[in-house]
């Protein structure tokens, strides 16, 4: 188990910093001058000229990547050129924001989908299976910013129940957590529908089957737990993915997540955040797959870490 | 067979995975909520004391050295104050100045307003001056820089009066001095401020420069009349239709800068006024002035054909929605000094015909622009690339992402264009210094590309330094109008309109003067109802 976690966490700070390589390089091929983008329309060339000097960008490049490297490896991200903050505090301040957005969407998700997703196993092939079905992918099918908007127009201007925009109370999470989770019911429906529909028909739930198990046991007791492996495999990669942040939620409904973070770091060339938002999404991500790779001995207790099943 | 799982397993090991399983569940509510109990607070419609503003641009700082756009510019100056402000007759009023007065070519007269004292009760000092426009002079890409011709010296001639001086005449100083906000000298430094200690009516209580939000409350030593105010939000929404939205729920009172699009579904909406004003931002299809002497582009005959050919009226009316006004001189007439000098005529038959007389017959034209130069970009430019085809110019339009290479297109440095897609800002209310960006171009900022798309007319410019020194108001009027008819001449665009300002409030905000500088002072502003 140690070697095991020793090797993993390797190869997760290798990821990060090849990673983090790529990052650095492709913001600074891609078209676009930080300088440009921070000096007003009526900066002239000197100016210019100062501001790369002032964000250490009139280097050569393999320069820049050595003083990048130092300062990484002294926990230093570099300031935000927007900010004038450090860029990872930057971050910091907006992670919050994301976890709790993605924790709740993935409850939220969790709680309607694996239900649905054996309510749809059970009715296999049945009009009602496919009416679920039709629901939950037009829900994926819906561009997130439509339904984003459509919700709030529906429940912040006709029906004004819940803030259109921005975190300042608990009713403020509501919207942009049923706008998330309404794209995932879809996959993680049909995913436990499927996983579910062959558990059931496997040879052990015909065995508990024959010696008088209730089929609502079968489902949950049986059924279930078999799935319980991809399914948690399917979370734990969701929950990653919404860690990245959720752009465009996050711009309609005026998130203070990292997600318009790192568009406005984009749009205003501003490498430093880039890479800090870079270095904690890709971390957290990577967390999270080993936390779902050691569950896997608890949800099932076949599958031994480090070693061939 | 296959053993099924919770048989084969001990007791104990079963309770362990759940336990840790109910952990990772408990983990998980702990991190979900402890941000939450964190932001919980009230929400929803605004108090009956509160104004809530939702900006469209993140405002990182209440200072303005390097972030002055719009609506910050109300923020920033409800919080930190300057010697004097541009009023509503677009004119230089004093502010922490009672007194500020040309007294000599280069000298200004300066009197610190008696008895001002900043939000933390210290008073307000020539000292803070002085530090000012050395922390101001420090910022690298000031755009506040570019204004000044040269930054003042300031002279003490005792506790509140000093004089202003510079080598040369600046006869629109008292205009320029209102972009420099006082702050107390022991706290200024040559970046951004942070803090939020100021002059103002309103002083800050909350700020969150990460998420854009802050929360202003009645400053109770303000030297002015009482804000009607007690508290001001400001939200960051960076997503119109969000804003759009919020201020339909009244979670939002006033959304500012908003497009036509926003301001046709506003208008009539009952709770809902949308507030127009002529804007002092200048929006050109700009000619690329660094064509060689032998190109069509390089005539100014050919340039003024080519106008013929865009249907200006229908571009203001079908694409612009009637938020625009054509241009009628070479910078807005909402600013002051600006002339009429002419209009565009839309005559396809004599664009067509002139252009055969001179010989350009077969011109293809290259038009560039970045996304959201302004509201309605890619529609104005089609419909211009559709009049253009219909006199026989063949037309490539290209569109730069924002934060892209457009800067080095328009320096010439990455590749060969015609014309520019262009939004120029009046920040200071007056022609002059608009004319001196655009058309203050010489040989040797060209040298080094800093010319206003290379353009360099040595008469013009003369001209325009001739009115930059001329110390008699009158005299200076009439060197600027001139000047405003030499470039006019020149057919410097193919195009060009003045957005109107737009801004959007419920009904029970009131007092609300929307300036032409896109910026309104909130002490004035009250709630009702």
């Amino acid at each position: 188990m140690a070697a095991y976690l020793a090797r993993r966490i390797g190869q997760s700070l290798l990821t990060v910093f090849l990673t983090l390589t790529t990052v650095f390089l492709l913001v600074r091929l891609a078209p676009g001058d930080p300088a440009a983008a921070y000096a007003p329309p009526t900066a002239s060339s000197a100016d210019l000229q100062r501001i790369r000097a002032q964000f250490g960008l009139d280097g050569p490049l393999i320069t820049q990547y050595g003083i990048f490297l130092r300062d990484l490896f002294t926990g230093d991200l570099g300031t935000s050129y927007s900010f004038r903050a450090p860029a990872f505090d930057v971050v910091m301040d907006r992670m919050p924001y994301t976890i709790t957005l993605a924790v709740s969407a993935i409850a939220v998700t969790t709680v309607i989908a694996v239900p649905l997703g054996v309510w749809m196993a059970r009715r296999a092939d049945t009009k009602r299976e496919l009416g679920a079905n039709v629901l939950t992918i037009a829900g994926q099918s819906m561009p997130d910013f439509w339904t984003g908007v459509m919700l709030l127009t529906v429940f912040a201007v006709l029906v004004p129940v819940l803030p259109a925009s921005g975190f300042t109370s608990w009713s403020g999470l509501v919207l942009p957590t049923v706008t998330v989770a309404i794209l995932q019911l879809a996959l993680v429906s049909r995913l436990v529908r499927r996983e579910m529909t062959v558990a059931l028909a496997a040879p052990y739930t015909t065995v508990a089957r024959s010696r008088g198990v209730s089929e609502r046991a079968l489902a949950w007791r049986y059924g279930l737990r078999n799935s319980a492996v991809p399914l948690l495999t399917a979370l734990g990669t969701r929950f990653a993915a919404l860690l990245n942040g959720v752009v465009v939620v996050e711009v309609v409904f005026g998130w203070p997540g990292v997600g318009s973070l790192v568009v406005r770091a984009l749009a205003t060339r501003d490498y430093p955040l880039i890479q800090a938002t870079v270095v904690v999404t890709a971390t957290l991500a990577i967390l999270v797959q080993l936390i779902v790779d050691l569950a896997y001995p608890l949800l099932d207790p076949r599958v031994r870490l480090g070693k061939a099943a | 067979m296959t053993p099924t799982p919770q048989r084969a397993l001990p007791e104990s090991e079963r309770l362990g995975r759940r336990t840790l399983l109910r952990g990772c569940a408990l983990g998980a509510a702990g991190i979900a909520l402890g941000p939450l109990s964190a932001c919980a607070g009230p929400t929803g419609a605004p108090g009956p004391g509160t104004l809530t503003l939702g900006l469209n641009r993140s405002l990182v700082s209440l200072d303005n050295k390097l972030n002055q756009f719009d609506a910050a510019v109300t923020v920033q100056r409800a919080v930190r104050q300057a010697l004097t402000r541009i009023g509503p007759g677009m004119r230089p009023e004093p502010i922490l100045a009672d007194r500020f007065e040309m007294t000599g070519p280069t000298a200004w007269t300066v009197r610190l307003r008696d008895g001002v004292r900043y939000s933390d009760g210290s008073p307000v000092t020539i000292e803070d001056v002085t530090t000012a426009l050395e922390m101001y002079s420090k910022v690298n890409g000031s755009f506040l820089l570019g204004l000044f011709p040269e930054l003042p010296a300031v002279e003490p001639v005792d506790e509140r009066t000093f004089l202003l001086r510079t080598e040369r005449p600046v006869p629109v100083l008292d205009r320029l001095m209102a972009n420099i906000h006082i702050t107390p000298a022991a706290a200024n430094k040559p970046e951004e401020l942070q803090s939020g200690v100021g002059s103002g009516p309103y002083r800050v209580v909350r700020a969150d420069s990460g998420a854009g939000e802050y929360t202003l409350a009645r400053n109770t030593r303000y030297w002015g009349p009482r804000p009607h105010l007690d508290t001001v939000r400001v939200r960051f929404v960076p997503e119109e239709s969000s804003r759009v939205i919020a201020l339909r729920s009244g979670e939002l009172d006033v959304i500012d800068t908003i497009t036509p699009d926003s301001a046709e579904q506003l208008t009539g909406l009952p709770g809902v006024t949308v507030q127009k004003t002529s804007g002092v931002r200048i929006c050109q299809l700009f000619y690329n002035f660094r064509k060689g002497r032998g190109h069509p582009l390089a005539d100014a005959r050919v340039r003024h054909a080519l106008t013929y050919a865009v249907d200006g009226e229908s571009l203001v009316r079908d694409v612009l929605t009637d938020s625009a006004e054509q241009a009628r001189g070479v910078v807005p007439l909402a600013i002051e000094g600006a002339v009429r000098t002419g209009s565009y005529t839309y005559d396809p038959r004599r664009a067509k015909s002139l252009l055969k007389s001179l010989g350009a017959t077969d011109l293809r034209v290259r038009i560039i622009w970045e996304s959201g130069e302004f509201a309605g970009d890619a529609s104005v430019m089609e419909a211009v690339a559709g009049m253009l085809q219909d006199i026989g110019v063949r037309v490539r339009l290209q569109q730069f992402q924002p934060g892209g290479d457009i800067l080095k297109w328009r320096q010439g440095r990455a590749g060969d264009w015609d014309v520019i897609g262009n939004g120029y800002p009046g920040t200071t209310g007056q022609a002059l210094t608009s004319l001196q960006g655009m058309y203050g171009g010489t040989a040797e900022k060209e040298r080094t590309r800093d010319t206003y798309m290379g353009y360099v007319v040595p008469r013009v410019q003369r001209q325009l330094s001739a009115a930059a020194t001329e110390a008699d108001a009158r005299e200076r009027d009439r060197q600027l109008a001139a000047v405003q008819h030499a470039i006019w001449d020149t057919w410097p665009s193919l195009w060009a309109f003045a957005p109107k300002t737009l801004l959007a409030r419920r009904d029970r905000v009131h007092d609300l003067n929307l300036l032409r500088l896109n910026a309104y002072d909130l002490s004035t502003v009250r709630l009702e109802g």
